[in-house]
């Protein structure tokens, strides 16, 4: 397949684009051997198209990493005009790279950037994003997440859905109180993995010089929103009720896929450290959609391997964690690793000072950003067993207080962050205090 | 009688009279070398020292995982510190080398001709020692790392023998540019690391076969504990 010079699109899909013209919505669905699933994805944002946006230009793109599972025969044969579905591949693995290398490194976020540069051709208003391993999607997703952007003249629409109490654990103790107490807007799931977004707010993220990092595979979903958020577009989040998808991304390994979001998170708080240092509390965005109670899929946890984890990493890794954690934190940390069976806990204020120290080691290059993270990953399946004992007996609405209240901390404790994101290290300031 | 204690006394004082106006100027020269010299490596000291602190060495120190085993040795106040004394160890080095030519003997000449002929041997054999230290320190914490985010319970060990196996490779290939013990210590650790290959395969293969059923077992049991688990983290 042959690359246009100028983007990252293909001659053959140029061709293809020129002849459309022009599309109102672009709906873009991003697979990597998802034929089980994407049919079914495919026929729900046709028959939203069709139901909500009847007379409204639109175009289906699914931009495919090279699946070998006959994905794009899935596509194909799922009912609907072949027409107006168009297919987009982008390389997950090196040799494919090879042959379409301006697509960049494997990853969802080349994916996006294939649609968004779609979007950007043929001048759409509004774009739409779903995964293509959704079980639970309607045909009112689409509604949700384009209307806001093409009546409300919204740039940036993030799901909100209704989840397990085990389901999203990044998600819960990192990703969403970080991004509410630096960034100041609620919004619940940042990387929830559908978007909305206006077709300014797409052709903005095509400037970014980053689709060559880690934004370029699972960082893209957090990256989209606090790009939105500290860059001052609109934001809003849309009730889509549960999301149930495939319970595993293939090919995903817990440590590379924390990396990769936790990695980005802390990248975008040094990119917008002028924005969040000047930023204080947190509001919540506009809610499109009606609230409804669903069912969700009940989740297996293996708590005990987590504790064993989280034990061994203090153990094998006190030397690691003695160069940039301050040593009460450290000390905390041996401590909870102590406590047993069912008592087994790590604090709020604890994981909060945790997260904030890890933060700005990663800012001060402390240690090699790689490790640092990788060195992460035992603390918080730590975190993560302690919250399932805590909320072992509590509901969904209690759940929820217990990640408000941990929010909370974040917020209040943000001098603790600004302390130490403007503060050189523990050991060098011991070496100056020597020196 | 004046012929004697010309003999006696003032030949041997004119001899010395020679002798000395031979050497003092000599002594003078590598006094002044060591005065001047060294007042010049401590000026060096404290100009390094400001540059590598101002430069934030330190810190790149303690990335790079060197400053802990710069602290190991309990001698000095930081690694901007080691620094500067490093500069001013190896200008200390020249000076006494240029005092010694300065001497005009033929050993020390010698001597120094030596030296100066063995230094970039020196040089490049510290350059392997450092580099080993810093590529080992990182290939030890990587497989520390993925060891224990694999859940394996001898993390320390792995860790402990990746930093090994890469400093012995260090150091063979220092002293082999030293030209120390060449042969002797090749096949010295050409039959160690086969030894500790060999010992490693049979007590683990065969001594251990227990500890290596149990191991196995224990791996895919884990895999399968993983496979059933549908705990989602993001």
């Amino acid at each position: 397949m042959k690359e246009n010079g100028q983007n990252n699109l293909s001659t053959e899909l140029l061709t293809r684009l020129n002849e459309i013209g022009e599309a109102e919505i672009v709906v873009g669905i991003p697979s990597y051997n998802n034929a089980r699933t994407i049919g079914h994805v495919v026929r729900a944002v046709n028959a939203g198209l069709a139901k909500y946006f009847p007379e409204r230009k639109s175009v289906i793109v699914n931009s495919d990493g090279g699946s070998n599972d006959n994905t794009r025969e899935a596509v194909l044969s799922a009912e609907l005009d072949a027409d107006s579905v168009l297919f987009v591949a982008h390389p997950v693995r090196l040799v494919s790279r090879i042959s379409t290398p301006y697509h960049g490194i494997p990853g969802k976020g080349s994916a996006f950037r294939t649609i968004f540069s779609v979007a950007k051709h043929l001048n759409a208003k509004a774009c739409v994003v779903v995964d293509s391993d959704l079980r639970s999607i309607t045909p009112q997703w689409v509604e949700l997440l384009a209307k806001p952007i093409l009546e409300r003249d919204l740039d940036f629409i993030a799901p909100y859905y209704l989840r397990h109490k085990y389901d999203g654990t990044i998600t819960n103790s990192i990703i969403y109180p970080i991004t509410r107490s630096l960034f100041g807007r609620r919004v619940r799931q940042p990387i929830g993995g559908e978007f909305g977004l206006s077709g300014r707010l797409a052709a903005h993220y095509l400037e970014k010089e980053v689709w060559g990092t880690d934004v370029a595979r699972f960082g893209i979903d957090i990256w989209m929103t606090v790009t939105a958020i500290a860059e001052g577009f609109k934001v809003a989040q849309a009730y889509l009720g549960a999301k149930l998808h495939d319970a595993k991304d293939p090919g995903s390994d817990l440590t590379s896929m924390f990396r990769q979001v936790v990695g980005s998170v802390f990248g975008l708080m040094e990119t917008y450290s002028s924005v969040w240092q000047s930023m204080n509390g947190s509001q919540p965005v506009p809610m499109f959609g009606f609230p409804f109670e669903v069912g969700v899929e009940p989740i297996s946890v293996n708590v005990d391997r987590m504790v064993k984890t989280y034990r061994q990493g203090i153990s094998d890794l006190r030397e690691i964690f003695q160069g940039f954690l301050s040593p009460q934190t450290f000390h905390d940390l041996t401590a909870c690793a102590e406590r047993s069976g069912e008592d087994f806990r790590v604090p709020d204020l604890l994981w909060v000072h945790m997260i904030y120290e890890f933060a700005a080691a990663y800012h001060h290059k402390l240690l090699d950003r790689d490790h640092l993270m990788q060195s992460l990953v035992p603390l918080y399946l730590g975190r993560t067993a302690s919250f399932v004992l805590e909320v072992k007996e509590s509901n969904a609405f209690e759940v929820e207080q217990r990640i408000e209240e941990l929010c909370s901390v974040f917020e209040a404790e943000r001098p603790y962050l600004d302390h130490h994101w403007s503060d050189t290290s523990r050991k060098e300031k011991n070496y100056a205090r020597a020196n | 009688m004046p012929g004697l204690i010309e003999k006696a006394f003032i030949e041997p004082f004119d001899r010395l009279a020679q002798q000395l106006a031979l050497v003092v100027p000599a002594l003078i020269i590598v006094l002044v070398i060591l005065i001047v010299g060294g007042a010049v490596a401590y000026v060096a000291r404290r100009l390094t020292y400001r540059l590598l602190v101002t430069t934030h060495f330190d810190r790149l120190m303690i990335q790079t995982g060197v400053a802990s085993t710069i602290d190991r040795a309990r001698v000095f106040r930081s690694p901007s510190d080691f620094g500067a004394r490093l500069v001013q160890g190896v200008l200390w080095m020249f000076i006494i080398l240029l005092a010694l030519s300065a001497t005009n003997a033929q050993m020390t000449q010698d001597l120094v001709v030596r030296f100066v002929n063995y230094v970039p041997d020196i040089l490049t054999a510290t350059l392997v020692l450092l580099l080993g230290s810093v590529v080992s320190k990182f290939l030890a914490r990587s497989a520390l790392l993925a060891a224990v985010n694999a859940h394996w319970s001898g993390a320390r060990l792995i860790a402990g023998g990746v930093r090994l196996l890469v400093m012995s490779l260090a150091v063979v290939i220092a002293l082999e540019q030293l030209r120390i013990g060449r042969t002797a210590l090749l096949v010295s650790f050409g039959i160690l690391f086969g030894g500790v290959v060999l010992g490693g395969a049979i007590a683990f293969g065969f001594v251990a076969r227990d500890l290596a059923r149990d191991w196995v077992q224990s791996i895919l049991k884990s895999r399968a504990s993983e496979d059933e688990e549908v705990f989602r983290h993001l």
